[in-house]
């Protein structure tokens, strides 16, 4: 696809206005006074990091010549009288009072301020200043990357060129590499690191026995092309893009429907598609190819982070987090493609890399339009097919609500008509929040309920109303007896009712409140009735129940009350004797609860056919209406056009509400030849698509497409170079940048850097098809080296970053699961895609709580890549084994090593779950064999036979004890979890 | 892979000393080893002789305290119906708050000024004044240090809750529990250094993410234990015997032991042998500090665990067992006295939106009498010399009532925390204005309360960092200074 790229005017005048902008941007040396370039430069050092437009450290700032003047730091002519001068110069033996927490400015820096302040300070029109960064456009990631021709490698293949870059390198510290691996090692070591699970006993006994050169280089390609690669790296690439399938934040709510970008990320890899591609879709798949879900649902990438969902009636709270979330996008995109961690330039300038607050919001402008969320996911011919079948049944549906409207309405109206006879049947006030009774004659019972016919925020609904006293008096045999309210719990009643649940919290809003003798916690029931059991049969005569006895605003919607009902007793609980109702009482409200006695009133025999033969056909429609699939959706975000109306601005110390400078999309700036004013410059070079810069009224699906475009731009020197780190850095535990998502300052520098070039212009060569890259690595001999430890190289290199040996590693989180699920032959392939699977039970009561399982049932057999990852969530096994929360990108998992582990490991019920499928499998394998059992376990779980030791130590502990309790024992030993 | 310390490539600048030391601590989880390990590494490491290492037991200065307890209140609980006393609240009761007549917040509009359903009164020999909704907690006015003048970056309790525990208001980054275990490492190798006890009505807004170790190692994570939920994973199966266990374990070592000693020089595989020992040993040792039957029952009455109010009562057993936990030098416990905003009312935490007057007189009852005994407790057996105790919630409530409720809506701009024990001086730090919209006297920022915290503890809040993603991040982020007015 060809760039886009809003060109204003002919090219030469665009180039003559871009060379006068970019002369206005700080930091460029050239067309200014000598004079003040050094000044520049001590202000700079010294003076902006703290005082500066966006945090100004003491309320002023040396930024602008208006801030200096204003602030009388600096009279000019007056050095003197100028406050600059005076704070910067030691007095006698006291250090110069500023900078604070920094090395002093030199006396001959102060010398060249002096000079100028008498001089007249003459400050360059327009001309601001900022901290200068600690890397600039000479930064190592940031130079071309180096053609494979310059390298002058007599080597042949990628292969043959890393091992001659690696031993180089090692020679220089007086290092070689390890001997080959055995083949043992390597076909273990090849099946963990392409598909994050063990070789089967016969695809090692295959291996070991095919002795033809080709045999490494066939397995690789297996391996490549079995689904599980795609399952195995599609989770490395889900960590890079911090996927996550909750909202985050306090609700935390649960997504459903981004699964499908999981599917999609697997199969892009194992259909080898190429990466720029992929990369492109994640920005702006919905642009590439609107009508193809396969490539819209790329753009979840956009939205598959946490966000705040809460919601905010505080305008500038609301702005804020709103900033927030387009920050995590920011940072999200610049870390996973880029290497940069371009978010730190959200309030000032980088501190370190040549980013500045305006590349932060060219970015902020380029996703304005983005709003998390799900939407539909189908094709245009899909949604109309759809449309298609529904219309009609819809059609049906409104003409009947039409019909049944029309004869409520008529009722109604004769109902109305007849108010007045009606209200004289009304003559007790309505019922009291505060406190509702009902007298009654004497009557023995041991049940007493209270039956909702309507409650009184919603005419149409009998449940949901809340009480948080519910009394029963009895009645005095004598006059001397004092009446007491037999319902209460400390009397021995116990009160029954549906309440709204709460996992996690039993009885929060349950009946037991009615009848514990307090106000202030109320039942909130989820059905018609709250039943009072007293504990044997009394005499009473007498109800008062209330749900806001105290409350100072009892009209709150929070207290919701019966408004028709009626109170019942009982001998047995079984059949019930209503002893009053408040059906004489006035209605709550003149509106829907007038309206609904006045129905209830009205309505002939006949006419409650009718309604009943209505609501027949309407059921009958709705269930069709029902049987007609939904489209499916998916959580990929809108694109809001209006959101990204504009005009940004920069947010001066990255608050929304103090706007800076207006800003437009446009690519980094330390990448823009123009703004770096590199010589010789031609038109090709303006139009190659090298660096953008787009109008600010340009739709923002454009200004996704053209930040796309420009990452994947072969002229664009991180993009690749990260993506053939990260490779890297998965096959060899640490990246050639062992910080793959920061290629800045703070980040890490390359151990080859050379090699890193090779790997980077690899990927051009194979179209970014990143299979050739695992290839080229896992044919070297640098890849295929033994793991073996030497003390001598270890004194020299630990950590073998060098590569004298291959690191060994410990397995994932995921791949510690897959292979317990593997060796005990429960593992399930299928499903290989859709929804995925839970090791938590996912409580929402406004917010989201995850309960970790103490069971995992067979449905939970699957490859831990399928399960749907919460963020804040705590699973057993696989938060212990470093998965990481997918709040932020993960670049590098760590690998720790705790007790917690083997507290899960020794006994989570999942363990002994697999030890007994083990031993099954064991069993079934070899009946009463107990030495082939043995053989078999060490096969299926480090790939090789036990020792002659092993073995008697086994077969001893499983004479007296079993074989569930030796498997347990396996599952639980370094070996297995260890890769060499 | 503490061994990566003595790594000494020519040329090659591959790691700056704070990645080393930061990626040091990521492999081993046995401490004792880590330590010696890490002894070892600076042994041969002449340069970095002096430097300090994190985890290594030592600090930067003499600290006070040498562990800490965290109390949190989630919710927003009211600074001025529980501490700060507002006398022109009762005095402009029911006339609107000046400037701020039409102030529109989280919830939307407010209406005028409310003063606190109760009373305050003098407590102390100071005098002063707090709330008598809690009679017990004003016993220890005198030693608390109040922070009238917190404010706080978002008025939504979720981030709320996240920044007030790890000084970042998006989730994902480490809490102060989180950094302080990896400052100082563990004290008592048969617990986790870190706990977490949540309240019987559930977690916090934001949940898990208020004790996360975010970025650091997974080891500085809180474990979650309470009264009502033991540690996960502490008991062996049932299926399993005693004799099978302990003959399983000994194969297992036996195992896991020849494979270490198979591959000399990697240390993570004899700190996987350290692991399991140490976990045998939590196997042993968790269970008895949950014990509470061994308490006395002068103990269990000062706290109220056997009260006929049952929340009251689950809260009070949590109270003693992180009197039991600090007792055995677990560093670091965050106990909350409350859940999550509910979907109904404000009877799950301190969120009083619509009723504030029954909502607080629900929780108060709840909070007072178990935490002021715990206060109790600490001092009485000395504990509270070395133990810093932390008040907090995330933010404060407006001195309005909201429009058509007789609650408070969220106020970020001023609230209270306080602190407590280990050298802290009983007064007020800072204020809010006369109403407490508004922090005026001192404002304090949760990164100014945690670089006090961290100077506490013995450590400089801007010294103690790790890499991540391109930042040497901080609990205190890139702000925060110690509030010395506090210190004795």
């Amino acid at each position: 696809m060809k760039h886009r790229l809003t060109l204003p005017g002919g090219w030469p005048a665009l180039l003559a206005s871009w060379i006068t902008m970019a002369s206005a941007v700080g930091g460029l040396p050239g067309n200014e006074e000598p004079d003040f370039a050094k000044v520049a430069a001590i202000l700079e050092h010294h003076c902006v990091r703290c005082h500066n437009g966006g945090a100004a450290k003491g309320d002023f700032s040396l930024a602008t010549a208006a801030d200096l003047f204003a602030s009388e730091f600096v009279v000019p002519g007056q050095p003197n009288d100028s406050h600059l001068i005076d704070v910067i110069t030691p007095d006698g033996d006291q250090p110069p009072r500023m900078p604070q927490n920094a090395d002093p400015v030199p006396a001959e820096a102060v010398s060249i301020l002096r000079d100028w302040i008498a001089a007249g300070a003459r400050w360059p029109e327009g001309r601001e200043l900022f901290e200068r960064s600690r890397a600039d456009a000479t930064f190592w990631s940031l130079q071309p990357i180096t053609t494979t021709e310059s390298l002058n490698a007599s080597a042949t293949t990628a292969s043959e060129i890393i091992d001659q870059l690696i031993d180089e390198r090692l020679a220089a510290d007086g290092l070689t590499r390890n001997p080959p691996a055995d083949r043992r090692t390597l076909i273990r070591r090849a099946t963990y690191d392409l598909t994050g699970l063990p070789p089967t006993p016969a695809q090692t006994r295959t291996f070991l026995k095919d002795r033809s050169p080709e045999a490494w280089s066939r397995l690789i390609d297996r391996l490549l092309a079995s689904h599980a690669y795609g399952e195995r790296w599609g989770r490395h690439w889900l960590d890079v893009v911090r996927f996550g399938e909750s909202r985050g934040f306090e609700r935390n709510v649960i997504i459903h429907d981004i699964w499908p970008f999981r599917d999609y990320v697997i199969r892009a890899l194992n259909e080898d598609r190429p990466f720029d591609q992929l990369i492109r879709e994640h920005l702006a798949g919905d642009v590439l190819a609107a009508d193809d879900p396969q490539s819209t649902i790329g753009t979840a990438f956009l939205v598959a982070g946490p966000y705040d969902d809460v919601g905010n009636q505080d305008a500038a709270a609301a702005a804020q987090i709103r900033a927030n979330t387009l920050d995590e996008v920011i940072r999200a995109t610049s870390e996973a493609f880029l290497g940069l961690t371009v978010g730190c330039a959200r309030c000032h300038n980088h501190k370190f890399d040549p980013i500045t607050q305006a590349d932060y919001y060219s970015l902020y402008a380029t996703f304005s339009g983005v709003r998390h969320g799900s939407v539909e996911w189908a094709t245009t011919k899909a949604r109309q097919q759809r449309t298609a079948r529904l219309q009609p049944l819809q059609q049906d549906q409104s003409a009947l609500e039409q019909q049944k409207r029309e004869l409520l309405t008529a009722i109604l109206q004769r109902g109305r008509e007849h108010l007045q006879q009606h209200a004289e049947h009304w003559p007790r006030p309505p019922v009291d929040r505060r406190g509702t009774e009902e007298r009654f004659s004497p009557v023995t019972a041991r049940f007493v309920r209270l039956v909702c016919e309507s409650q009184d925020t919603n005419a149409n609904a009998a449940t949901g109303f809340t009480i948080e006293e519910f009394e029963v008096w009895s009645a005095p045999a004598s006059p001397d007896d004092d009446p007491q309210n037999v319902a209460l719990a400390s009397y021995g009643s116990i009160a029954r009712g549906v309440a709204r649940r709460i996992e996690d919290f039993a009885g929060a809003y349950g009946p037991q409140l009615t009848i514990d003798g307090s106000t202030g916690a109320r039942f909130l029931a989820a059905s018609t009735t709250l039943t009072i059991e007293l504990p044997q049969p009394e005499r009473i005569d007498r109800v008062l129940f209330s749900s806001a006895r105290d409350e100072e605003r009892p009209e709150h919607g929070l207290f919701r009350f019966v408004a028709e009902y009626r109170i019942e007793v009982s001998d047995d609980g079984q059949s019930w004797t209503k002893v009053a109702d408040g059906s004489d009482r006035q209605p709550v409200n003149q509106g829907p609860h007038l309206d609904r006695r006045l129905r209830l009133l009205e309505t002939t025999d006949a006419e409650q056919e009718q309604i009943a033969a209505i609501d027949r056909r309407l059921r009958q429609t709705r269930q069709q209406i029902a049987q007609i699939p939904g489209l499916p959706t998916a959580w990929i975000g809108r694109r809001v056009a209006s959101d990204a109306a504009g005009p940004f601005h920069i947010f001066q110390g990255g608050n929304p509400q103090k706007l800076g400078k207006r800003i437009h999309p446009a690519s980094l700036h330390v990448l823009n030849p123009l703004r770096q004013r590199r010589p010789g410059l031609t038109e090709a070079d303006l139009t190659s698509g090298e660096f953008y810069e787009l109008d600010a009224g340009v739709p923002e699906a454009e200004r996704r497409l053209a930040l796309a475009n420009w990452i994947v731009h072969p002229a664009n020197p991180l993009t690749r170079r990260v993506l053939a780190n990260r490779i890297w850095h998965y096959h060899f535990g640490t990246g050639l940048v062992d910080t793959p998502s920061d290629f800045g300052f703070m980040g890490g520098r390359p151990s080859h850097p050379r090699l890193l070039d090779v790997l980077a212009n690899q990927l051009q060569t194979s179209g970014w098809r990143i299979k050739a890259l695992h290839r080229a690595i896992m044919l070297s001999e640098t890849y295929q080296q033994a793991s073996t430890f030497g003390q001598e190289a270890a004194k020299i290199d630990a950590d073998a970053r060098l590569l004298w040996r291959f690191p060994p590693r410990r397995l994932s989180a995921e791949e510690v699961r897959d292979t317990m699920l593997d060796v005990a032959g429960r593992l399930t392939r299928e499903p290989d895609s859709g929804p995925g699977f839970r090791l938590y039970r996912f409580l929402q009561d406004n917010v989201s709580t995850y309960v970790p399982l103490d069971q995992h049932g067979p449905e939970t057999y699957r490859r831990a890549v399928y399960h749907q990852n919460a963020r804040s969530s705590v699973v057993d096994l696989m938060t212990e084994f470093d998965q990481p929360d997918c709040s932020f990108g993960t670049p590098r998992r760590a690998a720790t090593t705790t007790p917690l582990q083997a507290l899960t490991l020794l006994n989570h019920s999942f363990t002994l779950d697999m030890a007994g499928a083990l031993a099954r499998r064991l069993q079934a394998a070899h009946p009463q064999a107990l030495t082939e059992q043995i053989n078999l376990a060490f096969a299926l779980c480090y790939g090789r036979p036990p020792t002659e030791p092993e073995s008697e130590s086994c077969a001893t502990f499983v004479k007296s004890h079993d074989l569930v309790a030796l498997c347990r024992v396996l599952l639980n030993t370094t070996e297995l979890i260890s890769v060499r | 892979m503490a061994a990566r310390n003595s790594s000494r490539l020519s040329n090659l600048c591959l790691l700056t000393r704070r990645r080393v030391l930061g990626q040091a601590t990521t492999g081993a989880g046995s401490l004792a080893l880590m330590n010696l390990l890490a002894r070892d590494s600076r042994a041969q490491d002449d340069e970095s002789a002096d430097t300090w290492q994190p985890g290594s037991g030592r600090t930067h200065h003499v600290a006070r305290a040498k562990r800490v307890l965290q109390i949190f209140c989630p919710g927003a609980a009211s600074h001025m119906d529980l501490w700060e006393h507002k006398p022109a609240l009762e005095k402009r009761n029911g006339q609107p708050l000046p400037g701020e007549e039409n102030l529109v917040s989280f919830q939307g509009k407010n209406g005028n000024l409310m003063k606190s359903p109760w009373p305050f009164a003098a407590a102390g020999e100071s005098g002063k004044r707090i709330s008598t909704m809690l009679p017990h907690m004003a016993a220890h006015v005198d030693d608390i240090a109040f922070f009238h003048g917190m404010h706080s970056k978002t008025n939504t309790h979720g981030p709320g809750c996240v920044f007030m525990n790890s000084g970042h208001a998006s989730e994902g980054f480490p809490s102060a529990g989180s950094w302080t275990s990896y400052a100082l490492g563990s004290e008592n190798e048969n617990l986790p250094a870190y706990v977490a006890i949540t309240d019987i009505r559930g977690e916090p807004p934001n949940g898990k993410a208020n004790w996360t170790n975010g970025f650091l190692p997974a080891r500085h994570q809180a474990i979650m234990m309470s009264n009502q939920q033991p540690i996960r994973n502490l008991q062996r199966p049932q299926q399993i015997t005693d004799g099978t266990e302990i003959e399983s374990r000994r194969l297992l070592q036996q195992f896991n032991t020849a494979y270490a000693d198979t591959y000399p020089g990697e240390s993570e595989l004899r700190a996987r042998v350290a692991a399991y020992e140490l976990a045998g040993r939590m196997q042993l040792s968790a269970p008895d500090v949950a014990d509470l039957s061994r308490e006395s029952d002068v103990i269990h009455e000062l706290y109220g665990t056997r009260d006929g109010n049952s929340l009251k009562a689950a809260y009070a057993r949590n109270c003693l067992l992180a009197r039991r936990l600090l007792q055995r030098d677990v560093r670091y416990v965050s106990l909350y006295c409350a859940s999550r905003a509910s979907g109904v009312d404000g009877l799950l935490n301190w969120d009083a939106h619509k009723s504030l007057k029954s909502d607080y007189e629900r929780h108060c009852p709840i909070f007072d009498q178990p935490t002021a005994a715990l206060l109790t407790d600490l001092k009485q057996s000395g504990l509270l010399n070395d133990t810093l105790v932390l008040w907090t919630t995330e933010f404060g409530r407006m001195p309005t009532h909201q429009a058509g409720t007789a609650g408070r809506d969220h106020n970020p701009d001023g609230f209270t925390c306080w602190m407590m024990g280990a050298g802290i001086k009983g007064c007020s730090h800072g204020a809010t204005d006369e109403f407490g919209r508004r922090a005026e006297q001192n404002p304090t920022t949760v990164w100014d309360f945690y670089a006090t915290v961290m100077h506490v503890l013995g450590f400089d809040h801007e010294r103690l960092t790790w890499y991540h993603n391109g930042l040497d991040r901080r609990l205190t982020d890139v702000h925060g200074s110690v509030i010395s007015e506090v210190l004795a």
